[in-house]
């Protein structure tokens, strides 16, 4: 019996063939999203990991000691203990406390912390001091594998312990040569004062050049020249961008590496974002609302500032806050303007010197010690919690405050 | 009423009154700062490079085996830079143009919205991890895997950070060639449907071919940016500018070079500063051709789909 015209396909080995490329190419299509969220899951795991170690040191007289929870509640406590495992009286006790000169040195040379675990059990206080030395620098796993066979091996000049780098302490410390006193505080404060001084120069610029592309520039070749301009200029490295940094306002304005040479660096790199996302916000205003600002009497620059900028601002304010986010993680132009120095003063205006996050991190692992890592680690998850924050509140601007037309 | 009225309201037509005029003029010189931004960087750059050439000449340049300004005998060859750049982007591309091409045709013919909202979330978020924390990863978390795997490779090595660096570019390949694909029109998907053709063969014939220069473009942005990139290759391939083409080796790509001069100290106008620049304007070039040629690809392709 002959078959019909139309054949049964699913008979046919030729058509079976390309059916099954067909369904393993649908599932391969979602395999790199995959890796992508995998890649970024085991970033952050291991990070988070590194962040914590496993110790073992050698104490001084004046260190070493630990307590528990249950002997004292803040550091002053264990300060207070610590002097008299010392062997001071009450009243020299008391006498030292009460000297804020006393205090301060003390706090410089010694970090009073709560560590998860001690050789003396879990969560206990301990002193430790600069003059420390460490013989031991283990990762978690390593470290928890070991813990007997180490605590076994310790003499009793000899401490081992649950390092947690990450903590309240370490965002007020001030950076130290020495890891175990290295902390972010002149770092925070440094991206705060860039991060201020490169919105205050890069917004109006940005939204200008914006405002004057969309609502004034004539189509002429000079507009297409600066739009096309706009357009290079946003795909330029950022280390170039360094350079010029490097050439113009360090040595050509003898700014030298201050915030000032850095602000305007980083402005110049950052104005392309927030123009081409001002721009963006500028043409999703209808038209129709500026014709009725005109047909109300406006001029043009009270039709712009009264009603097409207010109607812009989530979308500007969008741009902006993803413009600073890429800022904060910017290292590379800022290790040209002199934010590679070792600085170990808060800013105290735009003239001084400076560090950031990002160059902190970046200094931190390439130091060729181990407990760098750590550091570095701790200080990657400060820097990604608050890029994390600047983009839940990008996102939060722009659901709050979309203007549907 | 009186007559000054009409006058008030002539006065007040746009771009009439001298504020009004003002206004345009700052507004207009803000848009200048860009222009005069360029301007400045090529000055910079090419000013530098002229006395670099001045004393190193055009040869040197090009063709020494080496590049080490800080030696007692100094060589400029760029080549060392280009070929530490090259097996930096490469391995770059290796991973970024599949994984990009295969997320673009999920995100352009196969997600439904919701899940590619997700997917394109999953993108930004990779595009925004600071460069500084994927050289983090790739030095102390992949090194030391790939230590295991591949026997000889350094602790510096451009292969863990090409790793790495393809998921940095990956999002630019999967945003410009997914724009590339949705552009093609529905008529083509629809004319190789009614000859029978699967999904699979529609996709890779159709599409693909159709929006091959936006493809195209896609790839050589992200070449632009992977060229560009600066801190997964100073903290991860090394700061050693040698001519290999062995990936296991300790290399400098361009950008890590510049990193690596600009922490040390070079005094202003010394020839060691010149050679930086020399290598900057070299990158210069290099990402402004990449950009250009990106952009002349694209514009062409709009013509012939709108």
């Amino acid at each position: 019996m002959q078959r019909g015209l139309i054949q049964d396909s699913s008979q046919n080995p030729q058509k079976q063939q390309r059916d099954r490329i067909n369904r393993v190419f649908a599932r391969a299509v979602v395999v790199p999203t995959v890796i992508a969220l995998a890649l970024i899951a085991v970033l952050l795991l291991d990070t988070l990991y590194d962040t914590v170690s496993v110790q073992v040191v050698e104490v001084t007289e004046t260190s070493g000691k630990s307590f528990a929870l249950g002997q004292a509640l803040t550091a002053d406590q264990v300060i207070r203990l610590e002097l008299a495992a010392q062997g001071k009286s009450e009243q020299e006790i008391a006498a030292f406390m009460s000297d804020p000169d006393e205090m301060r040195i003390f706090r410089l040379r010694n970090r009073v912390e709560l560590m998860w675990a001690t050789q003396d059990g879990p969560l206990r206080w301990v002193v430790s001091s600069l003059d420390d030395t460490r013989i031991k620098n283990l990762s978690l796993i390593e470290g928890l594998r070991q813990w007997n066979e180490l605590k076994q091996s310790l003499n009793e000049n000899q401490q081992l312990r649950l390092n947690p780098w990450l903590d309240y302490s370490f965002l007020t410390r001030d950076p130290s040569r020495n890891p175990i006193s290295a902390g972010l505080r002149v770092a925070l404060f440094g991206t705060i004062w860039l991060l201020t001084m490169t919105l205050l120069i890069s917004i109006p610029i940005g939204v200008g050049t914006a405002i004057y592309l969309e609502e004034y520039a004539p189509k002429n070749r000079l507009t297409r020249f600066i739009e096309v301009n706009l357009r290079n200029l946003a795909g330029v490295p950022s280390i170039v961008f360094g350079l010029l940094g490097l050439a113009v306002f360090v040595r050509g304005m003898q700014l030298g590496p201050t915030l000032m040479a850095a602000a305007l660096t980083m402005a110049l790199l950052i104005m392309p974002t927030i123009s081409i996302a001002a721009r963006e916000a500028l043409r999703s205003v209808p038209d129709s609302m500026r014709l009725a600002a005109y047909a109300l009497g406006a001029t043009k620059w009270q039709m712009i500032s009264k009603v097409v900028l207010p109607a812009t601002i989530p979308g500007v304010a969008t741009g902006v806050i993803l413009a600073a986010a890429r800022a904060i993680g910017e290292a590379a132009p800022l290790l040209m303007v002199g934010a590679a120095a070792y600085v170990a003063f808060i800013p105290r205006g735009p003239l001084s010197e400076y560090t950031v996050l990002p160059v902190q991190i970046y200094l931190w692992i390439s130091a060729n010690l181990s407990e760098f890592a750590n550091t570095a680690a701790a200080g990657i998850v400060v820097l990604l919690l608050t890029l994390g924050g600047l983009y839940a509140l990008a996102f939060w601007v722009r659901r709050k405050y979309r203007v549907e037309w | 009423m009186n007559t000054s009225t009409s006058t008030t309201w002539a006065s007040k037509k746009p771009g009439r009154s001298p504020g009004e005029r003002l206004v345009e003029a700052i507004l207009f010189a803000t848009s200048l700062v860009s222009v005069l931004t360029t301007a400045a960087v090529i000055v910079v750059l090419f000013s530098e490079t002229f006395q670099f050439f001045l004393r190193v000449p055009l040869t040197e340049f090009l063709f020494a085996p080496e590049w080490t300004p800080l030696f007692a005998e100094p060589r400029y060859g760029i080549g060392a830079l280009l070929a530490g750049t090259f097996l930096f982007t490469a391995i770059g591309l290796v991973i970024a143009i599949p994984l990009g091409l295969l997320t673009a045709a999920y995100l352009a013919e196969y997600a439904p919205h919701e899940q590619s909202i997700r997917v394109k979330g999953i993108m930004e978020l990779l595009e925004g991890v600071p460069t500084v924390v994927f050289g983090y990863f790739a030095l102390l978390f992949l090194t030391p895997i790939l230590q295991n795997l591949i026997p000889g490779l350094n602790l510096f090595n451009p292969i863990s950070a090409g790793l790495v660096l393809g998921f940095a570019i990956l999002p630019y390949i999967s945003n410009v060639a997914s724009d590339a694909m949705m552009a093609v029109p529905r008529s083509l998907r629809e004319a190789a449907y009614a000859l029978g053709a699967t999904k699979f063969e529609v996709v890779t014939k159709v599409v693909f071919p159709a929006a091959v220069s936006g493809i195209v473009a896609a790839i050589i942005l992200a070449t632009s940016r992977a060229v560009g990139e600066t801190m997964i290759a100073a903290i991860a391939a090394g700061q050693r500018p040698i001519l290999t083409l062995d990936p296991r080796e300790t290399i400098a790509t361009m950008t890590s070079y510049i990193v690596q001069a600009a922490t040390g100290d070079q005094p202003a106008g010394s020839l060691a500063s010149r050679a930086l620049f020399s290598v900057g304007a070299t990158l210069f070039l290099l990402t402004l051709g990449f950009n250009i040629l990106a952009q002349r690809i694209v514009e062409r392709y709009r013509e012939r789909y709108e």
